[in-house]
């Protein structure tokens, strides 16, 4: 074997490897995401804060709090946990558990190893990213199925356009605002209270737990952050009193602002994250 | 200077780079500075590596071997002077360079969940050609925690994981950060026979370390780094002129007798009294301990420990980093 062939040899072969199709690159994000839900379920405590919780919530408070809300068109009160609920779910997965799992790879420096492999920055994320919407969909179906087969929450099929459209959006939204936010995470341990500052006040005002009736005030300002848009948008598909496919136009606009919004901060983030000195 | 297998650039995988000198080099720096506000860090360092070499960078804390790593590996970027590996500029991070090195960071995380051969099958899966989890996990001796999780490994295990990951890839060029820190003297002992079988399949290393026996054990050349230059470089055995320096001749006399009653030795040799016994340095070994025996045989006289040797790579070492030491304290 003479030099000059070993090169060409050398040369094609390289090019061959580096020039990756569209479709061996998804399927390399695939297999991210087959092995972020592994360690993501085998890390009972995490699984159980963001799973566990709003099972929980559902239960209590399906099983003490009956009867029917009048300023909300007389819908029950089980129709009004489960989309309050499930976006309160939407919220601590695609928030805080992203914000903090970030924070956690930045500071670990396991962001540093992948940067020293072949694996783009930006496919391990989308891997990151798309793991945590099969936990949000696990997540939404299982509160669904306790909500309708235990209280006897009603919905309507004819609605689900509208309630997954609704879900993917509110995802999208918290999503890019807890990638953002992973950037003000001093240290993962500072973490968990610091968004829990945020997420719980947040939640009180945004009408997820109870409804706001007399808190004229309290409920505008919770208006205008994501998470009221979100269960406000959720609800018509459990109220059986409406018709049509589920979309809130109005919740819709909102929440696509804040999506607009999380996307400008996401990009500035991940430009910090991967910045090199 | 390279490997001491000279078939390894048949072996499958291993490659030959186009040069202008026929010689082919795996790593190129040139004039290289880094400034950070108003620190130099690396002001001015140039070398080469050749394929199938094993370079090692020596130097103390903070002397600028991370930072010039990091340039090569491409976390960093430079201030100025020309950095080429394996034909690639670092900086831009091309897929096709990362596709072909390894590297083995101290104090990298890892995805602590997953298992010892997940993580091998996670990591194998980014690169066109990888080794197999089971060769791997064979080659670094973690057969018994295949299915451990990362985050439950011992610090030794976790190294050796890490040696593994940075060889998933099958890299032409690996770096290596000071890879047998926190390892067992058996631990080392393996890991050391696995970069040398590196070697031989025509892979380069770029290693960094604090143990000297490591550097005089693995590698074919030396550079020792100081406040961001290179103060020296050659092979182990000739570093900063180590073949050249004299001799070192250390006994202890029995008791009574003094440095007077030693005999005249020859010219040039150099007597120093030491807290537990004598130092004799000569450029002349074989007479000077000609002389001091036979004196000793003639007198009847035991000569207590005595050791003939010449200074080792740790000894060159000190006395590099200390000129450099001393020389920042003057600036």
């Amino acid at each position: 074997m003479s030099t000059a062939t070993s090169i060409a040899v050398d040369e094609r072969g390289s090019a061959a490897e580096s020039r990756r199709g569209f479709g061996a690159e998804l399927g390399l994000i695939a297999w991210q995401v087959f092995y972020e839900q592994r360690a993501f379920w085998r890390n009972r405590r995490r699984a159980l804060a963001s799973l566990a919780f709003p099972l929980m919530f559902l239960l209590i408070f399906g099983a003490i709090v009956h009867g029917h809300i009048k300023s909300r068109g007389n819908v029950s009160f089980i129709n009004f946990y489960v989309p309050g609920i499930i976006a309160y779910t939407v919220m601590a997965l695609g928030f805080s558990t992203m914000a903090l799992s970030l924070a956690m790879l930045r500071d670990k420096g396991v962001i540093k190893r992948i940067r020293a492999t072949p694996m783009p920055w930006a496919s391990y994320l989308a891997g990151i990213v798309l793991s945590m919407v099969v936990t949000v969909i696990v997540a939404t179906i299982l509160l669904l199925v306790v909500g309708i087969a235990f209280y006897g929450a009603s919905l309507r099929i004819s609605a689900l356009p509208g309630l997954v459209a609704t879900i993917a959006l509110g995802t999208a939204c918290f999503t890019s605002l807890g990638i953002a936010a992973s950037r003000l995470i001093p240290k993962p341990d500072s973490g968990t209270p610091i968004l829990m500052f945020v997420t719980l006040p947040l939640s009180f005002i945004s009408e997820v737990f109870f409804p706001l009736e007399e808190a004229e005030t309290l409920r505008h300002i919770g208006a205008f952050f994501p998470l009221n848009p979100l269960a406000n948008g959720l609800a018509p598909a459990f109220d059986p009193h409406m018709t049509g496919a589920g979309f809130a136009a109005h919740d819709l606009r909102s929440l696509a602002i804040w999506t607009v919004v999380g996307c400008v901060l996401m990009v500035r983030s991940m430009r910090v994250l991967s910045a090199k000195d | 200077m390279s490997c001491q297998c000279q078939d390894a650039r048949h072996f499958r995988g291993a490659r030959v780079w186009p040069s202008f000198d026929g010689m082919a080099n795996a790593i190129e720096v040139s004039g290289l500075r880094k400034r950070y506000d108003d620190v130099e860090a690396l002001r001015g360092v140039s070398f080469q590596v050749g394929v199938g070499e094993v370079f090692c960078m020596l130097g103390p804390n903070g002397a600028g071997k991370t930072t010039c790593t990091e340039i090569l590996e491409g976390h960093r970027l430079a201030s100025s002077g020309t950095v080429s590996v394996l034909g690639h500029d670092p900086a831009r991070g091309e897929r096709a360079l990362l596709e072909r090195i390894g590297v083995v960071l101290q104090s990298c995380g890892i995805q602590e969940e997953l298992t010892v051969g997940e993580l091998l099958d996670m990591y194998g899966r980014y690169y066109p050609r990888s080794r197999s989890a089971e060769e791997l996990i064979e080659l670094v001796e973690l057969d018994a925690k295949r299915d451990t999780s990362a985050g439950s490994l011992s610090g030794g295990q976790r190294r050796r994981l890490d040696l593994a990951l940075g060889l998933v890839g099958d890299p032409d060029l690996i770096f290596l950060d000071e890879p047998t820190t926190g390892f067992d003297p058996h631990a080392r002992r393996q890991a050391w026979s696995t970069i040398r079988s590196l070697c031989s399949l025509g892979k380069t290393v770029f290693l960094t370390t604090h143990f000297m026996d490591e550097a005089q054990h693995l590698a074919d050349r030396v550079a020792v780094m100081v406040n961001g230059e290179i103060v020296a470089s050659g092979p182990p055995q000739d570093l900063g002129g180590r073949g050249e320096l004299p001799t070192e001749i250390r006994f202890a006399l029995p008791e009574g007798l003094g440095l007077a009653a030693l005999p005249a030795l020859p010219d040039g040799a150099v007597v120093v009294e030491e807290r537990d016994g004598i130092l004799v340095k000569t450029q002349d070994g074989v007479r000077v301990t000609h002389a001091l025996t036979g004196w000793a045989l003639e007198r009847g006289i035991q000569l207590h420990n005595l050791a003939v040797a010449q200074p080792t790579l740790e000894d060159v070492y000190l006395a590099l980093t200390r000129e450099g030491e001393m020389e920042k304290e003057i600036r």
